[in-house]
């Protein structure tokens, strides 16, 4: 049953979120919504993020796109992550559109992180 | 993979696919039981020999018995038969949040229909309590059902005391027995049971028959929900399966003969369960150990249901929430039993079989213990 609800892409995330974790010292956001928790940590350096992590409670899709999320902004320029939509990736991980509301808490923390760096 | 999800079906015993292959071609008795010439009675008694079967199994006669296509009619037939036949008499009606959802769905739909349910709240282990039953019938009800096994916990009702109370009332019991039939004794002949749903896919028969007992006693009667034939008493016509009849009435004599070794085999299956993950911090038993051995339904802290269900992957086993893209509500039965809803839906409902083997638990154990360390390493702390 669970083949019928994940695309491949998403059971590989989720199987193996090679950025889950945090990193102490760093700049950290979260987010708590949806029944979903999400916290991002980013250590940057000449406006560029160095490392990006992510810790996160939610189903394999928020998990996945937490995810997803880390390995696409890492060692990309702060100003780049400030632009970040939910909908390209939630069509990217074929979400379901029931889930748009814990996708958009992804959206919400990684904004969040974007603007707490861009004050740096 | 390892399947450990029995409880919503078993494979069919290859004995029992054996009867049934015979019976569906040219070369077997495939002839219409209701037609008279040879071919037709030979059918017909397939169909005779299977009751039998089925009725020794809960000692009923085999004339008590009606065949449906699995319990959720059967369900149907005996909770809105029976209250159509007695409206007359009283539309109150009784039974819990905790039941299948063949049962309260149906009741729902009598709601609609004018009849008033009384909708009775389990204890912290999914029990009723025979005093809130007593205290819920009234001059104008007419019918209780309440399962014998929980699908989801286990957990066994007292469907002896419930019969009794019902009968001291001249109220009809229902019992879902589909859990139950072929893995606790069920003794219908000595039971105060009026009306019993079984079926023959959770007993290692073929899917798409089961039965209903009615039993034979003043006032236990129950209208037909469809019609189109004399079959059955008129009660349910149509053409019998019969070889899906006759795979029911092999399952049935099969789980007459080990009962015993079955539920030995599942007590020792799930004490080694239990044992393996009992203390894994912030696991609870949803439910009783007492309850019967071939379910055992756990609940953790910190994790979220969904992302466990699929870490937890080769293992098949059952979710507590509703378990599909659209819907993620927690289980009724365990809301009903107290549970918050991230109790409810971090819950995993493992259940045994027959073919379960010991590394087949030692595995699960261990996926399940990796499973909730990988979800909660990944987890921010609670929120404040």
């Amino acid at each position: 049953m669970t083949s019928e609800i994940y695309s491949a892409r998403v059971r590989k995330l989720f199987g193996n979120p090679a950025h889950a974790g945090s990193l102490a010292g760093a700049h950290a956001a979260r987010v708590d919504d949806q029944g979903v928790s999400v916290q991002f940590f980013a250590d940057v350096a000449d406006g560029r993020i160095l490392e990006l992590r992510f810790l996160a409670w939610g189903c394999p899709h928020v998990i996945a796109a937490a995810e997803a999320l880390c390995a696409q902004y890492e060692r990309r320029p702060v100003s780049e992550l400030k632009s970040f939509e939910a909908g390209q990736l939630m069509q990217s991980l074929s979400v379901p559109v029931e889930k748009t509301g814990r996708i958009l808490v992804i959206e919400d923390a990684a904004r969040s992180l974007a603007e707490m760096l861009g004050k740096i | 993979m390892i399947y450990l999800d029995y409880a919503a079906t078993t494979p069919v015993d290859s004995r029992v696919a054996a009867t049934i292959l015979a019976l569906l071609t040219a070369d077997g008795d495939f002839a219409n039981p209701s037609s008279n010439h040879q071919a037709g009675l030979r059918s017909r008694a397939h169909v005779a020999h299977a009751a039998e079967r089925l009725g020794a199994l809960i000692n009923a006669h085999p004339d008590r018995l009606i065949w449906t296509s699995g319990a959720t009619e059967s369900d149907n037939l005996a909770i809105i038969g029976a209250a159509r036949a007695r409206a007359h008499r009283g539309r109150h009606l009784i039974t819990m949040p905790t039941e299948h959802k063949a049962v309260t769905d149906t009741f729902a739909a009598l709601e609609q229909q004018g009849f008033e349910v009384s909708w009775l709240a389990p204890d912290s282990r999914g029990l009723l309590e025979i005093a809130q039953l007593e205290a819920a019938i009234r001059e104008d009800t007419q019918l209780v059902s309440i399962m014998h096994v929980n699908n989801e916990t286990g957990i066994v009702q007292d469907i002896a005391q419930i019969g009794a109370v019902c009968r001291q009332h001249d109220v009809l019991y229902h019992v879902d027995a589909a859990q139950s039939l072929g893995k606790l004794p069920l003794d219908v002949g000595n039971l105060p049971i009026d009306l019993m749903s079984m079926t023959a896919h959770k007993v290692y028969g073929p899917k798409g028959v089961g039965a209903l007992f009615i039993a034979d006693r003043p006032g236990c009667h129950i209208e037909p929900l469809t019609y189109g034939g004399g079959q059955q008493k008129r009660l349910r016509p149509g053409t019998l399966a019969v070889p899906l009849i006759a795979g029911f009435g092999h399952a049935a004599e099969i789980a007459s003969s080990c009962q015993a070794d079955d539920l030995k085999h599942l007590a020792e299956l799930r004490d080694q369960l239990w044992g393996g993950i009992r203390d894994v911090p912030g696991v609870t038993l949803n439910g009783d150990i007492d309850g019967f051995p071939g379910i055992l339904n756990v609940s953790v802290d910190g994790v979220e249901g969904e992302s466990l269900l699929l870490a937890l992957e080769p293992l098949c086993v059952a979710t507590g929430s509703a378990c599909n893209s659209k819907s993620q509500e927690p289980s009724g039965v365990l809301r009903a039993m107290g549970l918050s809803d991230m109790q409810a839906q971090s819950a995993i409902r493992f259940s045994l079989g027959r073919p379960t083997r010991g590394e087949d638990v030692a595995a699960a154990v261990e996926l399940y213990c990796n499973a909730i360390s990988r979800l909660r390493g990944i987890a921010p702390e609670p929120p404040a």
